[in-house]
């Protein structure tokens, strides 16, 4: 097992050097630079800011630099927040990102997973009609919309929590309501659609036949069977939310890593693009791993690391 | 079982409307203000944008100040004396003061700033407001190697001398800005980048830097010993609430006291007490390449010009935008409002006609700006006018903002839009933009005349002379030759809490706080 995560990790690694690639020249093809600026700089000064920045190399030899730097763990400076390396931007913003984003996953998996049990189990009735009606409505309202109608129903009008700011536990609960309403809307449909699937299985009917109590029907042989499905799509999930949310950081003022990824490409800011995106990445493939080992938990059919010693 | 559930839930709302954010409310002396955005950098040589300059001007000060009514006025130069020809200047420094780790101040420190300024590898945006001294640009463009060859040298610990290249009247004003503060050889050699982290950035304007929580949160705490008098307010808390909505919603519970309304808030907190706006020195105007047909003929730019009923602006915007066809704004020293062609739609038609061009046969227009509503709204107005009373077509084309400035370098759209905010309160700041050899003029229009009457307005010491220039070169700007036409100036909007005595906002959008209190 310890051997197949670690195989797994190295595999990533090519995976991290294709993103640093394409996105290097993604960037480079964008039009307007970074140093493009509504008050136009004389052009000496342009030299002396392209050369600080290397930006008067030619691309490959750039690109070489960045891939050396990048094997040394030097992310570069940003070309925006001047004196500041995307290293510590990224270490600055990303625990406030990743505890946002655990508490949305947290909501997700309790709320996403029962949601969609309840429906399953009890298919056809008025309770399940109920609950998918919310998950529809999950899906379809848009975070900036449910953001709006939190920070100015909850926060300003019933003044139950706070509207906005990062200054406590209790800040952390209508962006992460907000982050994590779609997702817990698409997980309670995934996992019904799998729980209807399961239920009516040979070897549930041959537990229920057994005599064992519904509870542990439901937990151990619907559930955990109709997971495999719905647990695939907690990988990329987790990777999203834990990397913040534009729309979210900004209706709610919070200081994490979603905002680079949009003002990071307004700004051309090319190191931290770069620097988002292959944490991004990195993410993804860390937890497709975890995925992977959670598959081999769920489903004991499932083996990894080639055949059984 | 049901009842204990509902005790557990009422608990649980009592809980937390115990921590409602009321508490968060500031106490007296502490001032809560949004700042929008993260401050690219606190380094004065370095920054650039107005959320920068916002706190650095809270923190610093330079050898000039701006007053309330924006004329230069001494700060850490007591009083400074001009020479015969105009080209040396002389500052004599205020004795005594400190800088906020007990440091003296010298004269020493601002020829330190202004050659790390200027250093090529320092690669500062900001390099070329010291150009006008004597070899700047020599040395910024890596001609000059030798840092003695510029301009400003210190004759004593408390004598600053500045030789400039040719004479500028408004020199004082320059010195005004951020990038021109002095600064400390040894602090920025002891903690490199991070210098104006909080803990490290030393600083001796009336607040000094206390807390800074990057993407999040400012605190600036009041300098005891600023040498024009401790300040009345205790804090100032910035936050950097980025969305409007939110941030107004925070102006609303108490949280904030001072926020920028945006322009769709602005008619509901247009009879409110709280609300403050002021024109600011801040033009919007259209400019025309004048290198490509129909635009090569200053009549059609005219004609163009003439076209636009600027009245419709402010009604169609709502921030108390100023019409305006000048250029130099008001509020700006030589602003002179008779300036400017007037809407005259069958006098457009007119000349459009001596120029030789039947409107229906003229291909569309094409229109660029940058992705932005209030931009899209103009532009479409700025559309309906020109079918209507012009009767050509006009095509709208919206780019993303430095997509846009790209193409405004390289190839320039027939018509695009452009804005441009004073960096310092002179005429200079302004009309110098569309001299042949700015790199702001990106209408490819060319006078000789205009460039030299912008030039002789630089080094005129005499008031009325002056206007005379500037009178004559915006007459051909506006008027005759028109490469821009001139459409509005913008309004700053904000509402400011009750609790806190003696704020105006001021037409360069800077923000006084010394004298303000919060009760």
């Amino acid at each position: 097992m310890i051997r197949y995560a670690l195989w797994r990790l190295l595999q990533g690694i090519p995976v991290l050097v294709v993103v640093a690639t394409l996105t290097f020249a993604l960037l480079r093809f964008l039009p307007g630079g970074p140093f493009e600026r509504e008050k136009a700089l004389p052009p000496e000064i342009l030299r002396n800011i392209e050369a600080r920045y290397h930006l008067d190399e030619s691309l490959p030899r750039q690109y070489l630099r960045y891939l050396a730097d990048l094997a040394r763990g030097d992310l570069g400076p940003s070309y925006k927040y001047v004196g500041r390396n995307v290293t510590q931007i990224l270490g600055e913003a990303l625990p406030v990102s990743i505890k946002l984003g655990a508490v949305a996953f947290a909501l997700t998996c309790v709320f996403g997973v029962g949601m969609g049990l309840f429906a399953g189990v009890r298919r056809g009735t008025a309770l399940d009609r109920v609950l998918m009606l919310l998950a529809l409505l999950g899906v379809s309202v848009p975070s900036f919309v449910l953001g709006a109608v939190l920070v100015l129903g909850v926060g300003l009008g019933l003044g139950w929590l706070p509207a906005a700011l990062w200054e406590g536990p209790l800040y952390v609960l209508l962006p992460a309501i907000t982050l994590a309403a779609l997702p817990t809307a698409y997980v309670a449909q995934l996992t019904r659609a799998s729980v209807v699937e399961v239920i009516d299985l040979d070897h549930v009917r041959t537990a229920r036949a057994k005599g064992l109590p519904e509870r542990v029907v439901q937990l151990r042989h619907v559930l955990r069977n109709a997971l495999l499905g719905v647990v695939t799509y907690f990988g990329p999930l987790l990777a999203v939310l834990l990397t913040g949310s534009f729309v979210v950081e900004q209706i709610f003022a919070i200081p994490g890593i979603g905002r680079f990824f949009v003002t990071a490409v307004t700004n051309r800011d090319y190191p931290l693009v770069m620097g988002v995106t292959l944490l991004y990445a990195g993410l993804v493939v860390f937890a497709n791993i975890a995925v992977d080992l959670l598959y081999g938990w769920l489903d004991p059919r499932i083996r990894l690391g080639g055949p059984e010693r | 079982m049901l009842k204990a559930r509902y005790g557990v839930g009422a608990l649980l709302a009592l809980a937390l409307w115990g921590c409602s954010p009321s508490s968060l409310r500031a106490p007296p002396g502490e001032l809560r203000i949004n700042l929008g955005t993260e401050p690219p950098t606190l380094d004065w040589a370095l920054a650039t944008d107005n959320v920068s300059f916002l706190v650095i001007e809270q923190l610093m000060q330079g050898l000039t100040r701006l007053g309330p009514d924006l004329r230069a006025e001494p700060a850490l130069a007591e009083h400074w004396e001009v020479s015969a020809d105009g080209r040396t200047y002389l500052f004599h420094l205020r004795k005594g003061v400190r800088w906020s780790d007990g440091a003296p101040l010298q004269a020493q420190q601002f020829v330190y700033a202004w050659r790390r300024l200027l250093a090529p590898a320092t690669a500062a945006e900001y390099a070329y407001f010291l150009f006008p001294v004597a070899g700047a640009r020599a040395y910024n463009a890596g001609q000059l190697h030798d840092a003695n060859g510029i301009g400003v040298r210190a004759l004593d610990a408390h004598t600053l001398e500045v030789r400039l290249e040719a004479p500028l009247v408004y020199f004082p004003a320059l010195t005004t800005f951020m990038v021109t503060f002095p600064a400390r050889a040894d602090l920025i050699e002891k903690y490199g980048d991070a210098w104006t982290e909080a803990g490290n950035l030393v600083s001796l304007g009336p607040f000094r830097l206390e807390e800074w929580r990057h993407e999040y949160r400012l605190v600036l705490r009041a300098n005891e010993d600023f040498y024009g008098g401790r300040p009345s307010l205790d804090r100032i808390t910035g936050y950097m609430v980025g969305e409007e909505s939110t941030a107004l919603v925070l102006f609303e519970q108490g949280i904030l006291d001072l926020v920028r309304l945006p322009p769709l808030e602005i008619r509901r907190y247009r009879e409110r007490p709280s609300y403050r706006r002021k024109p600011a020195l801040r033009g919007y105007y259209y400019g025309f390449n004048t290198g490509l047909a129909p635009f090569d003929d200053a009549r059609v730019r005219r004609a163009f010009a003439m076209a636009i009923d600027r009245a419709e602006f402010p009604k169609l915007l709502q921030g108390g935008e100023l019409p305006a066809a000048y250029w130099i704004p008001p509020g700006m020293p030589h602003h002179n409002p008779a300036i400017g062609v007037r809407f005259d739609p069958a006098g457009a038609r007119r000349l459009l006609k001596q120029a030789g061009i039947d409107p229906a046969a003229l291909p569309p227009v094409r229109v660029v700006y940058n992705t932005e509503q209030v931009h899209r709204l103009v532009a479409e107005l700025v559309q309906a006018q020109w079918q209507e009373h012009l009767g050509v077509r006009v095509e709208l084309e919206n780019r993303e903002w430095k997509v846009f400035l790209k193409e405004l370098t390289v190839s320039p759209p027939p018509v695009y839009r452009l804005g441009w905010g004073a960096d310092f309160p002179d005429p200079d700041n302004f009309m110098n933009l569309f001299t042949s050899y700015s790199a702001n003029n990106h209408t490819g229009w060319a006078n000789p005349s205009y460039d030299r009457l912008v030039e002789q307005a630089a080094r005129e010491p005499d008031r009325a002379r002056r206007q005379a220039l500037y009178d004559e070169a915006q007459r051909i700007l506006c008027e005759q030759d028109v490469p821009i036409a001139p459409l509005f100036v913008s309004a700053i909007n904000l509402v400011v809490a009750e609790r806190v005595k003696g704020f105006e906002p001021n037409p360069m959008d800077i923000f006084f706080f010394e004298r303000v209190r919060a009760e």
